[in-house]
């Protein structure tokens, strides 16, 4: 297996790194769409390599969260925001800031698996292909299948379709595909909603794996799994942050009373 | 206990409007069916004795024994060719346009209609445009090119309308998917809503050259001959096409002409087949480079 971490890939952000800058924080932001408010003045800082698990209940404004961290409410005609959302300290929202590039760097996996209807191989390879990577092409995507725990299940089919696999194994390829930008930060959207409990527990050790190299932030409806895999965990309700904390701390030992109503179950 | 479970009276009423239902479907499906049928059969067997290679490769005759259709055959071929090459560019850049790039102005809403409208419009008023705008104004005569503009326009509201529906059919979480990934819209569009789409894009594409290929209105109306002794050599040539000839030979009196008529049908009817095979096989190749 090659490290990826030697392949250059164009535009990368090594020398604007400074350690001290959280990779991801969250400013006082509110969203809407129209004028309904779905994200109300939060702020929190995202910690670096590290799991960070959004909870909530079903409206609550965690998918809307997740996807104004990548830009990804741009084609959601009359969303917008107030606040700021700093990568690196740089404002993404800011004008300069070119939306195309920052999902290049803060990668995104979707609550359905969607994989493109192409090869295995094509999956992985197209992203860095069309980011004007110059490198060696099979290694890296042979790095990011071993990393998406796929590489084994798939070396002897990456010509056939990506549809021919299973649930479990789409979803994990879109893990792959988006490892394969090497971005800092990855954001899922309840990845494992839609499959089964023992593909459900190959994602989670994954993400497990992956932030040793990466940043994660997680949507998850499901409590358990946010106890089970994440480092911090942040409780929405009705678009508000209740409470953000050390997962271990909001489980067991909650300020809020209305954290403490939803994590033993009482609501939501 | 066998009475527990059987059909009470209502249930029995609802039971009688679905076969109902179903036969009114079934007889209507089996009464085009057998229509179009009839007509094929028809035509068949009165131009087959006139189907040989001489029909194919003689110009028209008033002697039925040695007229051909030649020079019909080669001028729709001329111009189903830049018809589809002004069409079908121009359709389906508007149909992206529209479905990827426009936002939901008033204007695109007015855009919208009026392409629903001009399907809709009759092919004799394209006709009169044709004649006005290309033969006239453009001065481009009753050419194979003005022939072609005029088919253009006829078939381009059908071809925007089938290749929006087509895009429209591709899912999103597909463009997401190339987004999250760093790809502009153009990358995104190009590499996956088009190839998603383009099954459904050269169906409707098909459906709509296959119209051009059976109109005569607009034809006549912009004044392509209904007796032409030569093949077009070049765009700017004048030329005849095979529903002007059928129009042709079927008003004349003699039978000979009508049986001529019917083999010209036979002949349309087989360019039309060979459309739609080729646009089965790129279907075909499409989906397997897709892979």
């Amino acid at each position: 297996m090659s490290d990826p971490k030697v392949v250059d890939v164009p535009g990368e952000p090594k020398e604007e790194v400074a350690p001290d800058v959280p990779v991801l924080e969250v400013r006082d932001l509110t969203i809407r769409y129209g004028d309904k408010p779905a994200i109300r003045n939060v702020s929190l800082v995202i910690p670096e390599r590290k799991i960070t698990a959004i909870i909530g209940p079903s409206g609550c404004g965690k998918s809307t969260l997740l996807r104004q961290l990548n830009r990804m409410n741009d084609f959601i005609p009359d969303c917008n925001m107030d606040g700021q959302i700093l990568y690196r300290g740089i404002d993404l929202y800011d004008p300069e800031v070119d939306p195309v590039e920052v999902r290049r760097r803060i990668g995104m996996v979707f609550q359905k698996p969607n994989p493109f209807p192409k090869t295995i191989y094509r999956n992985i390879s197209w992203g860095p292909v069309i980011n004007g990577f110059k490198g060696d092409l099979n290694a890296l995507v042979e790095s990011s299948l071993q990393r998406a725990a796929l590489w084994e299940e798939v070396k002897d089919r990456l010509t056939e379709s990506a549809l021919s696999l299973s649930g479990g194994q789409q979803q994990r390829l879109c893990i792959a595909r988006a490892l394969a930008l090497q971005p800092e930060v990855i954001l899922m959207d309840e990845p494992a909603s839609a499959l089964d409990p023992v593909s459900t527990s190959r994602i989670e050790d994954l993400c497990f794996e992956l932030k040793e190299r990466y940043t994660i932030v997680i949507v998850t409806h499901n409590m358990q799994q946010a106890a089970r895999i994440s480092d911090f965990t942040a409780f929405l309700d009705t678009g508000k942050l209740v409470e953000f904390g050390e997962t271990d701390q909001v489980f067991t030992r909650p300020r809020e009373k209305r954290t403490e109503d939803y994590v033993s179950g009482r609501f939501g | 206990m066998s009475r527990l479970l059987a059909a009470p009276a209502n249930l029995r009423r609802r039971h009688r409007a679905a076969r109902a239902f179903r036969a009114i479907c079934t007889v209507l499906t089996w009464f085009c069916l057998v229509l179009l049928a009839v007509l094929l059969v028809h035509a068949t067997r009165e131009g087959l004795p006139w189907l040989d290679l001489q029909f194919l490769s003689e110009f028209p005759s008033r002697f039925p024994e040695r007229a051909g259709i030649k020079s019909a055959l080669y001028g729709t071929l001329w111009l189903i060719g830049f018809t589809a090459l002004f069409s079908i560019p121009i359709g389906v850049a508007a149909a992206i346009y529209l479905e990827e790039y426009a936002g939901r102005s008033r204007i695109n809403t007015v855009i919208e209609v009026s392409i629903a409208n001009l399907a809709g419009v009759p092919s004799i008023v394209y006709g009169i445009l044709g004649l006005a705008v290309f033969v006239r104004w453009m001065a481009l005569g009753r050419s194979v090119l003005a022939g072609a503009m005029t088919m253009s326009l006829l078939i381009l509201p059908v071809i925007i309308i089938a290749s929006r529906e087509a895009l429209r059919a591709v899912p999103n979480s597909i463009r997401y998917a190339a987004y999250a990934l760093g790809a502009t819209k153009w990358q995104t569009v190009r590499h996956h809503v088009l190839p998603s789409a383009l099954s459904g894009i050269l169906t409707g594409t098909i459906l709509a050259l296959s119209r051009a290929i059976g109109e005569t209105a607009p034809l006549i109306m912009i004044g392509a001959l209904t007796y032409v002794a030569f093949v077009p050599s070049g765009p700017m040539d004048q030329f005849t096409a095979l529903p002007i000839q059928i129009f042709n030979w079927v008003s004349r009196p003699q039978q000979d002409f009508h049986e001529l008529a019917a083999a010209g049908i036979v002949v349309l009817l087989v360019v039309l087949l060979l459309m739609n095979a080729v646009a089965v096989f790129i279907r075909h190749r499409s989906q397997r480079f897709r892979l």
